[in-house]
């Protein structure tokens, strides 16, 4: 989430440096905005579903951890769906390489580890 | 850029937007859930509601890209882009009320 702060506060920026990309590459770049909203939204269900579907676990509060943590995750997908799309727009403009993110590995290594937990979770309480 | 547009890109791009609001609606509904339960009170009910009105900023944000969408050619949308990011990120926010609660 860097340099593209200003963009926050003065949404018209985006929109006047370089030149007007195709209006197709625009559409396609909030589509893909969108889909990372409904992975965000995803998350968040997710997270709340856990909080009231999910029987009290062996571990005191992990039911509430996971919760939270899926909520947070989720919030903090649509926060950086917003900034890179904003990069994106820049980037188009000015005519330089799309913005590179080690981000969509990062949440796929967060959701992966999260699920190993909830599978020992599972695994536990059959056994006891 | 007036011709026939082979890809259909703001119809796709309308019914994405579309799809982002069904699912920020299954999200309102969870959120508002507590509030049926037997044992609800104030503080699930306004829970509820700021899910429940969350949801309707969504679909109003959505609703408004419309016209732009079939604008030719269509319009830029930074301000819906960042309203709506922004209204997802208090929908989590309302979950994580709704957890501690």
């Amino acid at each position: 989430m860097s340099g593209g702060l200003k963009h926050w506060f003065d949404p018209e920026s985006a929109h006047t440096e370089g030149t007007t990309p195709d209006y197709r590459f625009s559409l396609a770049n909030e589509r893909t905005f969108l889909a990372w909203i409904r992975t965000g939204l995803a998350l968040i269900a997710g997270g709340l579903a856990c909080a009231q579907f999910l029987p009290p676990l062996p571990i005191a509060r992990l039911r509430e951890i996971i919760a939270i943590a899926l909520l947070v995750l989720g919030g903090g997908v649509a926060l950086r769906a917003v900034d890179h799309w904003a990069r994106a727009e820049r980037a188009m403009r000015l005519g330089v390489d799309l913005p590179r993110s080690r981000f969509p590995a990062i949440l796929a290594i967060a959701v992966a580890l999260g699920a190993v937990v909830l599978v020992g979770t599972v695994l536990y309480r059959m056994v006891t | 850029m007036t011709a026939r547009d082979p890809g259909a890109s703001p119809e796709r791009t309308r019914l994405a937007w579309r799809r982002t609001g069904l699912s920020a609606a299954a999200v309102a509904l969870l959120a508002a859930r507590p509030a049926f339960h037997p044992g609800a009170g104030p503080a699930e009910w306004l829970i509820a509601a700021a899910a429940m009105g969350g949801w309707a900023a969504l679909a109003a944000l959505a609703l408004h890209r419309a016209p732009g969408l079939r604008a030719r050619p269509p319009h830029p949308a930074p301000r819906s882009i960042r309203a709506y990011a922004l209204i997802t990120a208090a929908l989590a926010v309302i979950g994580g009320l709704v957890v501690m609660l």
